[in-house]
């Protein structure tokens, strides 16, 4: 087998070839690929605690060849937020976009400033990186007015170049000017993660003067990964490296009664089982010697009981019904009751209402789904631990795993590496925990990457929601009231799943309680908006893209949808009858006109007659202060009850864009990724565990489905805007979009997702 | 057991050291460290494993070493190089047509393996041809104006 550390390989290739680097342009720069040493053991007397916020040098690195270095614990998780950020760091540096790269969540390298979650990063990291990178600047023009002589108001920073005023002869780069050592300057911070204030006194660029910011530059990413020369956490490879594969309890929470090793010795390469309580691994000298060893114990696509590998395992059937689900929701949920609006008195005008309407609307568990399994490398030794992970939160992993193996802080380093995209927190952390795990019994670093059936049977996924709308129409075709109740189990469980099997469930993590995931911006004269939150209700749960809100904005505007259709309004008329939120009238007229908006209430000329039937939706969100709107043309087929999306207009309010087109590129995936949610996906379950185990049994939009066209247009691009998410408020309104067309083309309403043909068809009838 | 054997690989012969029933993903990338072909599924799902063998797309995930004898395996790596890319390695880029890109060595596989059999194809070729690879971003509206565009290049 080869040998070689990739992590080695890939720190070696880059320190020597700098040109290369610039070449390419592209290439995501692992901190001790450059600076600390190899990935070897050898890092015990290395300190890894992360550098302290308050000086410079934890932000920002220039190198004597004039290249530079920006540090961030936020991460890519293939949104093109390095580019951004980048972006960012150059405007206030004045240093050239293609000099300067980014090292990112490896934790010995970076501040913790807080997961790269909810489309948060560009609008809390932004604008730590451009005070740090401000005072960047501002201590180079101090360096240089030394040098010089002069006073720094004599002196321009242009281009990674500081010349004196009226001496053109009279320049120096940064990196003479930095001339190897390190930034020791202090610029002060105060405040933690997402709160924390960099470099407070810095003095920043007037935006009207951006000329970095705001532009389609291209990311820094793409090229290696088009090229294969990129290193994605799937592919780190260490010195003496073993591949470990779990094998997961045949039922959620069964017990592991017995393991037969009988044939496993057989294997050539294999080393040995890894059991601790009901954690059970193998690990090997080869890749498929692990998957062979695994699926002897019972880790295969389709297990046929508790009893039918080799190891056995008792009989749990704990999990609840799967076509009962909402009902467990509802019941679990009794008696809790979070208001999120309360206004006029809505029982009131329900009691004397002239016309009420009501609905249920309801959502299955959902997964991330990422095309690349989870996985991780992990070196643990002593009181020593080297974890290589995409996680979307470095730090936090890093202070899981202390707690985990048991290690003090200070002996633990996570070394970042992007995944797969994941939309949210899959298995990344989990699989850190696998692979320590096992790392520590065989005392050896074990690579794990989990199977497919191991991500789509046990990433946490997204829960189930169900939601009871009534609306109360007065004489004039107005809401007199609106009530909105959702019962919703938490989106975020963070117990690692290793963690319980070995009996240390409560180590670290919490289970969270589901919160009305919802921006009501109507203004109704009595409204009662209230959730029914619970914790865990059958499988575990975390964040999946606009965690809740996907499925509250799928309530919330079809209902609107019912109402208007109910009163014979224009759907887009009707929500502006009902809407004074300047930034939501913007959109959804942004949306209209670039659509082509004609005024006519939905469903008005459905007349199937067995025929493929045309419509248009609406449907618009607030998601943490990003505005989106989007209209979109679908084609059901009452024969088939199939689907078809058309073309899809989306006007996005995000506020300052820091890159348009990668904000497009990241609009068109939720558009896609939102349509699959819509009309596929529903994870199923047995009442021992997931059954939806690989893309046959859950599956994803594929490229005959896709759209005809998406048409983006930005609104409110300009800096008295905030720059605000983009990560994954247009995954909200589409499948209220979606069901509002369908409602338009054939007349019959969708009120729980995915709208499959059988669904559909069942609907019509 | 173990046996000794030869992979032709990206132009090169390789000589291993392999089970011969295990699957040639595994070889090329722990092996021969390539790591164009990902992991994806395992079970011939998703295309991101994909390579050409004798120019034509296969899933190296469910293709046993045994298999390949002596057909001339490309991946991705082999494709192009950074001073002579692949038209569709260009067209990629120049589209932004990524964003984890964990798929796209299969869109690219796929879509070199279309382009050998259908210089011309039209965009319900493409999505036809790609209908077998997974992509959880949505990035499949860049992809295909990406492998439209070098089609326009190829064909000049």
């Amino acid at each position: 087998m080869n040998t070689k550390s990739r992590d080695m390989q890939s720190g070696a290739d880059l320190a020597v070839s700098r040109r290369a680097f610039l070449k390419s342009s592209g290439g995501l720069v692992v901190a001790f690929s450059l600076f600390g040493p190899p990935a070897s053991a050898d890092t015990a007397q290395q300190s890894v605690a992360p550098p302290p916020a308050d000086k410079l040098y934890a932000w920002l690195a220039v190198h004597p060849d004039n290249t530079a270095t920006l540090f961030t614990g936020k991460v890519e998780t293939g949104t093109g937020v390095q580019t951004a950020l980048a972006q960012i760091a150059v405007e206030e540096l004045d240093f050239p976009f293609d000099r300067l790269r980014v090292v990112m969540g490896t934790t010995s390298k970076t501040v913790d400033q807080g997961p790269s979650y909810g489309s948060m990063t560009v609008r809390y990291a932004g604008p730590q990186i451009r005070h740090a990178a401000a005072a960047g600047r501002q201590a180079l023009l101090d360096l240089a007015a030394k040098h010089f002589g002069v006073h720094s108001n004599q002196l321009v920073a242009k281009e990674g170049t500081i010349s004196v005023l009226g001496s053109p002869g009279r320049k120096i780069t940064y990196g003479k000017l930095v001339d190897g050592k390190r930034l020791n300057i202090e610029i002060g911070a105060s405040g933690e993660r997402f709160g924390m204030k960099v470099a407070p006194k810095a003095l920043l660029k007037d935006p009207s003067t951006y000329t970095v910011v705001g532009k389609p530059i291209a990311r820094k990413d793409i090229p290696d990964k088009i090229m294969a020369r990129f290193t994605y956490v799937q592919d780190v490879r260490v010195e003496g490296m073993l591949h470990g594969r779990v094998v997961r309890p045949y039922g959620v929470e069964a017990t592991l009664l017995s393991v037969d090793e009988t044939g496993l010795k057989n294997i050539p390469g294999f080393v040995q089982v890894v059991r601790r309580d009901n954690f059970l691994g193998v690990v090997a000298e080869t890749e498929w010697a692990a998957i062979q060893a695994a699926a002897k114990l019972g880790s295969v696509l389709k297990p046929s009981g508790p009893d039918a590998g080799q190891a056995k395992w008792s009989n749990w059937n704990g999990l609840p019904q799967v076509d009962r689900i909402w009902e467990t929701v509802r019941k679990t949920a009794e008696g809790r009751n979070e208001s999120a609006v309360s206004q006029g008195s809505a029982a009131m005008a329900f009691a004397y209402a002239g016309r009420t309407l009501k609905a249920t609307y309801k959502t299955p568990f959902q997964m991330h789904g990422s095309i690349g399994p989870s996985c991780a490398v992990a070196d643990v030794k002593g009181d020593r631990a080297t974890l290589w992970s995409g996680t979307q939160m470095p730090h936090e992993t890093r202070r899981d795993m202390a707690k985990l193996l048991g290690i003090p802080l200070d002996g633990i380093e996570v070394r970042w590496f992007e995944a797969s995209g994941a939309y949210g927190r899959n298995g990344l952390e989990h699989v850190v925990a696998d692979a320590a795990i096992m790392s520590q019994a065989v005392g050896r670093p074990v690579r794990v990457q989990w199977m497919r059936w191991d991500e789509h049977g046990w990433e946490p996924k997204e829960p189930p929601i169900v939601q009871d709308l009534q609306g109360a129409l007065d004489d004039a075709g107005h809401v007199s009231a609106w009530q909105h109740h959702m019962w919703i189990p938490t989106t975020g469980d963070t117990h690692l799943i290793a963690a319980a099997l070995i009996g240390k469930p409560d180590v670290t993590g919490h289970t969270g309680q589901g919160r009305p995931a919802v921006t009501y911006a109507y203004d109704f004269p009595n409204a009662d908006v209230a959730c029914h939150g619970e914790g865990r209700v059958g499988l575990l749960t975390a964040w999946l893209r606009s965690p809740a809100q996907f499925e509250t904005t799928f309530a919330m505007e079809s209902f609107i949808d019912e109402l208007a259709a109910a009163t014979k309004q224009d759907p887009l008329a009707f929500r502006l009858a009902h809407l004074k939120d300047p930034r939501a009238i913007a959109v959804l007229k942004a949306a209209a006109q670039k659509y082509g908006w004609e005024s006519r209430p939905a469903g008005v000329k459905s007349d199937p007659n067995g025929k493929p039937a045309h419509g248009r939706g609406i449907a618009w969100v607030n998601r943490d202060d990003s505005l989106v709107a989007t209209i979109a043309d679908v084609t059901v087929d009452p024969a088939s009850g199939r689907i078809k999306v058309g073309r899809v207009v989306v006007a996005h309010d995000c506020g300052l864009v820091i890159n348009p087109d990668g904000l497009k590129n990241q609009i068109e995936g939720n558009i896609i990724q939102s349509i699959s949610r819509t009309l596929h996906e529903e994870v199923t379950f047995d009442t021992a565990h997931v059954t939806s185990r690989d893309w046959q049994g859950y599956p994803i939009l594929r490229f005959e489905e896709i759209p005809d066209r998406i048409d983006i247009v930005l609104v409110n691009n300009t800096p008295e805007y905030l720059s605000t998410g983009a990560g994954e408020p247009s995954t909200c309104p589409t499948a209220a979009v979606i069901g509002n067309a369908v409602f338009d083309a054939i007349g019959v309403r969708l009120r729980q997702t995915p709208f499959r043909p059988d669904r559909v068809k069942a609907a019509m009838s | 057991m173990s046996q000794q054997i030869t992979l032709h690989v990206n132009g090169k012969d390789h000589g291993i050291e392999v089970e011969p029933d295990s699957m040639l993903l595994y070889a090329l990338r722990d092996n021969l460290s390539l790591r164009g072909p990902k992991f994806g599924c395992g079970l011939s799902e998703c295309g991101a494993c994909t390579v050409l063998m004798d120019g034509k797309a296969v899933h190296s995930c469910i293709t046993p070493v045994s298999a390949v004898g002596a057909a001339k395996v490309v991946t991705l790596e082999g494709l192009g190089t950074a001073e002579h890319p692949h038209p569709l390695q260009t067209a990629f880029i120049e589209e932004q047509a990524a964003q984890c890109g964990y798929c796209i060595n299969g869109m690219i596989m796929h879509a070199a393996s279309l382009l050998e059999q259908n210089p011309h194809p039209s965009r319900d070729n493409i999505k036809t041809a790609l209908n077998g690879n997974l992509c959880r971003c949505g990035t499949h509206m860049r992809i295909v104006r990406a492998v439209e565009r070098a089609a326009g290049r190829v064909n000049g």
